[in-house]
């Protein structure tokens, strides 16, 4: 094909768009929240899942000692924990560590200068990493035998748990909630994509028959529609992803609050990271239901 | 060139439109089709340009059935015939220059050939002082007159008229009857079905009458064939 009829072509593509621009709205409008619906529900069931992996990498037992357990004691448990099946790993962290960890994590000053190291209240601990997060019960329902409470201070293990709980149960959530809403909007976007396009081949019926009958190959005749399928798509893309920045905008405070900071911060990482992804993830859908519907409504004008 | 062998074109269980039709058109001819309405002189020529397939029989056009044409080799058939509908088929929405243009801008022709084709061809039929003016805005003949000119911008080897002086005055008839005489003076072959009798006696060229769907006769200037 010449580069003029490419241009003839797009051009009456062009026309078709803005002869019925309110339709043509609709349309694009229509695929524009489709596309941003099958993003959101994409992207919360990555971000989530992948905190959801962050945090449970993360979880371990913690077993805090009285100050009043020897070191000896406190050894001996490491080595008896150690040796467990279902233990992954075991790091024994010391006051001056605790310290440290401390200090990094407060960002006041006042708070940081509370503790100073020849005064140190912070308990020394070990940090229990399960092979499986399943385990974490086992090994916390040891640790709390009397046999070892007279230097346990602490065993703290519950709150990350269900933290995972909830992450897990929206997740799976999510999921469904993604499948249903993507596949009702692509239906209702298919719909209203495939009459619009109808329309306007349907307005253009004599001018297509006259076409082929003065020689026009199916190409001349199919791409125009074709162009305007894609137009649908491509503008549906662009519009969805400004949208998305405004959504996550927004969402920002929410996720902040309910899900905690962690998602927040995977989620805007994650859409940095994979900007471009999405938005080709919505070119591809938006052009392939574009097409699909010019494709699938010129279908029966071309058999003349 | 052309050659119509026991064509049979059955639409319905009791429409027969043409029943066992042979014709043989050579190169350079001209060929009026007449019969009354009804006869399935337009019937003959969708036959011709593949609008329709007949129900039995071959239709060869230089050597090719086009019968058997494969959708995709249809295209490339038809720049090769032109074609006067007997309902124009122009568009509306476009002038009339933009209306032959169209022909020639579906069969992938360069913007250079088209600017120089057009004007060429309008002025053969008489309508370049028109050639901004609506379909609306033309007469009856006048509409034929550009009809004609679309069919033939793209130099068709063959041009096929359905009623090309269909609703016209004896005059304006005469004029595109005329018309076509001289365009087929220039080598192309030119098939005109009409159902007026009258005008093409007049022509003295060869005719082929129909009725109910098979050729009554064939003439060639007086005398007889069949
Ligand atoms: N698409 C169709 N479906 C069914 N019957 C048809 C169709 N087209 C034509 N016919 C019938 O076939 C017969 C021949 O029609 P055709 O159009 O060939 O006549 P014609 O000679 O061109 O008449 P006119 O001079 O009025 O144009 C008619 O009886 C008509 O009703
Ligand atoms: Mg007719």
């Amino acid at each position: 094909m010449s580069w003029i009829t490419i241009s003839r072509i797009t051009k009456l593509g062009l026309t078709n768009f803005w002869r019925n621009r309110w339709l043509s709205l609709a349309s694009t409008l229509v695929m524009t929240l489709t596309l941003l619906i099958i993003t959101l529900f994409v992207v919360m069931t990555m971000v989530i899942s992948k905190t959801t992996t962050m945090i449970k990498s993360k979880i371990d037992v913690a077993v805090y000692f009285k100050d009043s357990a020897t070191t000896q004691e406190i050894s001996d448990l490491q080595q008896i924990i150690a040796a467990r099946p279902d233990v992954k790993e075991v790091r024994y962290i010391s006051k001056e560590e605790a310290l440290r960890v401390w200090n990094e994590r407060q960002k006041n000053q006042r708070i940081k200068e509370l503790i100073k190291p020849e005064e140190n209240p912070l308990p020394r601990s070990l940090a229990i990493k399960a092979t499986n997060p399943e385990d974490l019960k086992n090994i916390a329902d040891f640790l709390a035998q009397n046999q070892y409470s007279p230097i346990v201070h602490k065993i703290s293990y519950e709150d990350n748990k269900q933290i995972i709980d909830k992450l897990l149960a929206i997740t799976s959530f999510v999921k469904k909630m993604g499948w249903i809403f993507s596949i009702t909007f692509v239906i209702i976007s298919i719909l209203v994509i495939l009459n619009t396009i109808r329309l306007t081949i349907f307005t253009r019926k004599e001018e297509i028959e006259i076409m082929r009958l003065v020689g026009a190959s199916d190409r001349f005749i199919k791409v125009p529609f074709i162009v305007e399928g894609i137009l649908y798509g491509f503008l549906a893309c662009i519009v969805a992803t400004i949208a998305l920045w405004i959504v996550i905008g927004l969402a920002t405070p929410l996720t902040n609050r309910y899900l905690g900071s962690i998602v927040t911060e995977n989620m805007h990482h994650f859409f940095i990271s994979k900007f471009l992804l999405i938005f080709l993830m919505q070119f591809i859908v938006g052009i392939l239901v574009g097409i699909g519907c010019s494709l699938f409504s010129i279908r029966r004008y071309l058999k003349v | 060139m052309i050659e119509i062998v026991g064509v049979s074109k059955i639409y319905s269980d009791t429409i027969k439109a043409l029943d066992n039709v042979n014709l043989k058109i050579e190169k350079g001819e001209f060929v009026s089709i007449v019969g009354q309405s009804g006869a399935g002189k337009s019937t003959l020529v969708k036959l011709l340009i593949c609008e329709e397939k007949p129900t039995s029989g071959k239709i060869l056009i230089a050597g090719r059935n086009i019968v058997q044409l494969k959708l995709s080799e249809l295209p490339y058939f038809r720049r090769k015939v032109g074609v006067v509908f007997q309902d124009f088929k122009l568009l509306p929405q476009k002038t009339v220059l933009e209306n032959v243009a169209f022909a020639l801008e579906v069969c992938d022709a360069l913007p250079e050939e088209i600017k120089d084709k057009v004007p060429r061809i309008l002025d053969l039929v008489g309508m370049l002082k028109c050639k901004d003016k609506y379909p609306d805005e033309l007469s009856g003949g006048e509409k034929q007159r550009i009809s004609i000119a679309r069919a033939l911008v793209h130099s068709p080897k063959i041009l096929i008229a359905d009623e090309a002086t269909g609703n016209l005055d004896p005059i304006n008839a005469w004029e595109i009857i005329e018309l076509l005489d001289r365009i087929n003076r220039r080598g192309t072959i030119v098939i005109l079905a009409t159902h007026n009798k009258a005008i093409v006696d007049r022509l003295k060229r060869r005719v082929v009458l129909i009725k109910n769907g098979t050729i009554l006769s064939d003439k060639v200037r007086g005398g007889y064939v069949i």
